[in-house]
């Protein structure tokens, strides 16, 4: 059955449109931000507003670099990453050790000074004007100057990144965060040190989210500020609970809504935000686990159903 | 640095602190009765606003049966809210975020029907005496926000005796604390709950009549505000009225402080960064009952 | 797969109206065979809403007379409007389906600065002629080359304000603006104060859609300034001003002088300078066709944003006329001359992409809520 999907997302931009393409290479590039908001969420029971933080900075950090230092795309993202996870780190430290309301509260603050600076700081920042003429990935020659081709890349990286999280998520380090989420009394007796979980995960997703933003620096080829604010910080949030926390592959279909419902519905004219908030309601209404949820529920189910028959 | 721009910043401080806390009230009105956190709660505001807008503005009613109007379409709007959007979500077994999105997803649709509806602009709306100032030593606040800081006060004292004497509030109190006792004692534990978003729904609306005349009426207005609301209710643990109001002062001042020593362009970096220490500092939250670390 | 159909559904609802709208549009005076496209990536939505609409007003007005005095060489053009949302992302999302899926000949837009830059990458790498309605934007838009911009340069837009407040002999100046479109022009202003005499003796930023500024605008009152410049997309800083007891002059920038920044104001819309282009109360002469054919079209005065989608269209055919609508090049090279505009005179070969000379410029002044236009018109030399 993966193997059907690998296949069908292998074959799309030879048949699809280039608007369509163009529209699942942004539901790649919000999905690889968007697995670490929904594992934070799902397994650490962390509500992150702040991705948009380290999106951004991945997003300036191949934007200057390449712009003006002149450096190679690769160079460029490491940096990203790096600067990501250093910052993270620092913050996390001081940061996680605040729990529920207070924790989501701390993130929204880190969200809104991470605008701010990148609203002041405009010498490298470029603020409101941005910043254009961002290099773009090339393999061996070949530039991901299309959507087409950037498609490839933008879902091999979600595969990369979706299978590591599956790994943490079946590793012991995913049992004792579910341990920490649910009964952080018992997980502290066993010895597991739940602040240096919590931040190790913490820097992993903002590393990720780094990783998307320089990915979309060199595709847009073109960064300002307003595509990192809080609207920015919320839709990632909206990524994880409609796909689904509790799933990995949830994640993808969170994106595809958050990208691809916008686009459908602004066809039905100056009603469609209207419209996509309230197709948002009725997701989150009928579908309380997300669309991942759902659709692992529905699997189980007709394995259980199949199981059945077999045995009739 | 002089008198009268320190005077100025302290009341422009203390107003904002008052109308954040405001929202705030809402939001822990809501979440005391019910866990749930409204982020529509600023919306409630916008629709009290539009609708005292185009009672007073619009057709010209006298200023104190539009003020009721207002706070009168954000109970009815609290508790279609309640009724088609919470009590679904509960029912087929949402967790704490997924009331968090859809309540989210309403303060889209609010902002989303307002744009199409009452159109892009901003409408100024005359409030209790006008657009009169008040001079205080040369610095100057509208006679409106004298009146917002004063009702502000009388609404938290009010809530705070709905709570402790009035057998409403009490039973609210107890559906929400332990649902299955407060049945067992006969008490509609739906019906509180769908009371308490009535309540935080006409709060919402007291503080949009009473917020509105001050900053213009626009259909930006509901999430901007419910963040703010967020974090007074927050600073001043969730679930706790008179705390929300003291975490709004908190915010504000602290905002306007930032805008005159420092510097106004990172006055936000300064107001978070201050709240992100107090939180640290006091993981309790500055009311809250010991033990419940979190707010 | 609930999501899966509905979006199917959605899809097939929408085509079907696009379609129904379509058919009633499409005006019968010009000839029915193969019309032209024009893409439109405007903000319909969002903060930019009000530039947005506004724009889609001017342009849809042009379209339908255009069609009706014949089209390009009898062909009728067909301008198709999409919302960006005020957001950069969907922008260039937008402008993939304009270019690749509709075969659109010239593209129009953005409204804001931001989703220029985002659909100029495109357009820029596709040799699509692209006719923005906004200013210039970053520096990397010098080297391309199918990019013309309708709006002036925020420098230009500071420069304007200076030569007025030269004129008025004014020295000391108190700064109010917002960290978005206030700061671009308020970089070029801290640029050229010195050069026209002028010291900015007080400078304060709020964040965009603030509703409270007054400890800001204290601070400026304080500094005591002889005028005081307030730059900012909403009316809640003009009001501030005036409420912290600022009685001094203000001078403001083209992108505050909508109507409905105006109708916020209230009582406070009162001894207010704005250089602009288009004073529908009292339009220049070149410009008294429009406002009466907008007025008789929508029953309100058009202003700046209104004129600039017009503009858009009229240039866009003109060029279409000359060149056909099939090279891309070609149409770029018939845009590179001067062309007057209702808006303001262009000149699209020259350096900024714009061409717009600080003549093109009408000062208004905001008397008890009323734009009346000033005879003051700035140097001719830019």
């Amino acid at each position: 059955m993966a193997a059907a999907g690998v296949l069908a997302l292998a074959v799309i931009p030879l048949l699809a449109s280039r608007e369509v393409v163009d529209l699942l290479v942004f539901t790649a590039l919000y999905s690889i931000a968007g697995i670490g908001v929904t594992f934070l969420l799902g397994q650490c029971g962390i509500i992150s507003l702040a991705e948009n933080v380290f999106y951004g900075i991945g997003a300036y950090a191949t934007a200057y670099v390449t712009t003006a230092l002149g450096w190679h795309w690769l160079v460029a993202l490491v940096i990203g990453m790096a600067i990501g996870g250093a910052v993270a780190t620092i913050l996390a430290w001081p940061v996680l050790r605040l729990s529920g309301h207070f924790l989501a509260l701390a993130t929204l603050a880190l969200a809104t000074i991470g605008h701010v600076l990148f609203l002041e700081w405009d010498w490298i920042t470029g603020g409101t004007l941005g910043i254009g003429g961002v290099a773009q990935i090339s393999f061996f020659g070949c530039v991901l100057n299309t959507p087409q081709r950037f498609y490839y890349l933008a879902w091999i990286v979600v595969g990369i990144v979706f299978w590591l999280y599956s790994n943490l998520l079946d590793s012991r380090a995913g049992c004792a965060m579910r341990a920490m989420r649910d009964r952080p009394d018992a997980a502290m007796v066993l010895g597991i040190d739940i602040h240096q979980l919590k931040v190790k995960v913490f820097v992993l997703s903002a590393m990720v989210g780094s990783l998307a933003g320089s990915l979309f620096a060199s595709y847009v080829t073109f960064v300002s500020v307003d595509s990192f604010g809080i609207e920015r910080a919320v839709s990632f949030l909206l990524i994880a609970v409609v796909g689904g926390a509790q799933t990995i592959i949830g994640t993808i279909f969170g994106a595809a809504f958050v990208t691809l419902a916008p686009n459908l519905l602004s066809r039905l004219g100056d009603v469609h935000p209207l419209l996509f908030a309230l197709a948002l309601v009725l997701t989150v209404i009928f579908l309380p686990q997300g669309i991942g949820g759902f659709l692992q529920q529905q699997i189980r189910r007709l394995f259980e159903l199949s199981r059945l028959g077999g045995d009739a | 640095m002089t008198a009268t721009l320190f005077i100025q910043s302290l009341l422009a401080g203390i107003t904002n602190g008052f109308v954040y806390g405001l929202i705030g009230l809402g939001i822990s009105v809501i979440y005391r009765g019910t866990r749930v956190v409204n982020a529509m709660q600023g919306d409630f505001s916008l629709v009290a606003g539009i609708v005292l807008y185009l009672c007073s503005e619009h057709l010209g009613y006298p200023i104190l049966p539009s003020f009721l109007a207002g706070v009168l379409a954000g109970a009815v709007v609290g508790w279609t809210v309640e009724i088609f959007f919470v009590r679904p979500t509960r029912r087929r077994g949402g967790n704490e975020e997924s009331f968090l999105l859809v309540t989210l997803g309403g303060a889209f649709a609010a902002s989303a029907a307002a744009l199409l509806f009452f159109g892009r602009d901003s409408r100024p709306i005359r409030g209790l005496g006008g657009d009169n100032l008040l001079d205080v030593f040369d610095a100057t606040i509208r006679v409106h926000a004298v009146w917002l800081i004063a009702l502000s006060i009388a609404v938290v004292v009010a809530l705070r005796l709905f709570y402790t004497r009035a057998t409403i509030g009490k039973a609210i109190m107890a559906a929400s604390i332990d649902p299955d006792g407060a049945t067992i004692i006969g008490i509609n534990v739906p019906m509180m709950r769908t009371l308490t978003f009535v309540l935080g729904g006409a709060v919402g609306g007291i503080a949009g009549v009473l917020i509105s005349p001050l900053i213009t009426v626009n259909y930006e207005m509901g999430l901007l505000l419910t963040l703010k609301g967020f974090t007074a209710a927050i600073i001043g643990t969730l679930g706790n009225p008179f705390g929300a109001v003291a975490g709004g002062l908190m915010l504000g001042i602290v905002e306007a402080l930032a805008i005159v020593f420092v510097s106004s362009g990172y006055k936000d970096v300064i107001s978070m960064t201050f709240l992100i220490l107090i939180m640290i500092a006091v993981p309790n939250g500055i009311f809250a009952r010991r033990g419940r670390a979190g707010g | 797969m609930n999501t899966f159909e509905a979006t199917r559904r959605s899809v097939l609802t929408g085509t079907m109206s696009t379609l129904a709208a379509g058919c009633f549009a499409a005006p019968v005076l010009a000839q029915q065979s193969d019309p032209i496209s024009i893409g439109a990536v405007l903000s319909l939505t969002g903060p930019g809403a009000a530039l947005g609409q506004a724009e889609r007003s001017g342009i849809r007005l042009a379209e339908k007379l255009l069609n009706e005095a014949g089209g390009v060489n009898g062909r009728i053009i067909r301008v198709l409007v999409e919302d960006d949302g005020s957001k950069p992302d969907i922008a260039k999302s937008k402008a993939e389906a304009l270019i690749f899926n509709e075969k659109i000949a010239l593209m129009i837009g953005a409204s804001l600065t931001a989703s220029t830059g985002a659909i100029s990458a495109l357009t820029n790498s596709e040799k699509m002629p692209q006719i923005a309605l906004t200013g210039l934007g970053p520096a990397i838009e010098l080297t391309y080359k199918s990019l013309f911009h309708l709006l002036p340069p925020q420098a230009l837009n500071a420069k304007a304000m200076l030569e007025y407040t030269k004129a008025q002999n004014f020295k000391k100046i108190g700064v109010l603006h917002d960290s978005g479109y206030g700061q671009l022009v308020y970089n070029n202003l801290k640029t050229m104060g010195s050069d026209y005499g002028v010291s900015f003796v007080a400078v304060e930023k709020f964040e965009v859609g603030a509703q409270d500024v007054s400890t800001q605008a204290a601070k400026v009152r304080a500094a005591d300034p002889e005028a005081v410049y307030v730059i900012a997309t909403s009316s809640v800083p003009f009001r501030a001003a005036r409420q912290v007891r600022i009685t001094q002059p203000i001078i403001s920038a083209i992108g505050s002088s909508a109507y409905d920044y105006v109708r916020g104001m209230g009582e406070y819309a009162d001894d207010i300078v704005f250089p602009e282009f288009l004073v529908g109360e009292d339009p220049e002469s070149h410009q008294k066709a429009f406002v009466d054919i907008y007025k008789a079209a929508y029953n309100s005065l058009p202003k700046n944003y209104e004129a600039a989608g017009w503009d858009a269209v009229h240039i866009a055919v003109n060029a279409l006329k000359k060149a056909g609508p099939t090279e891309r090049t070609a149409i770029a090279q018939a845009m590179r001359e001067p062309y007057r505009g209702v808006m303001a005179s262009y000149n699209f070969a020259a350096e900024d992409l714009t061409g717009i000379e600080l003549s093109s410029y009408v000062y208004s002044k905001l008397v008890k809520t009323q734009f009346t236009r000033l005879t003051f018109k700035a140097g001719t030399k830019s």
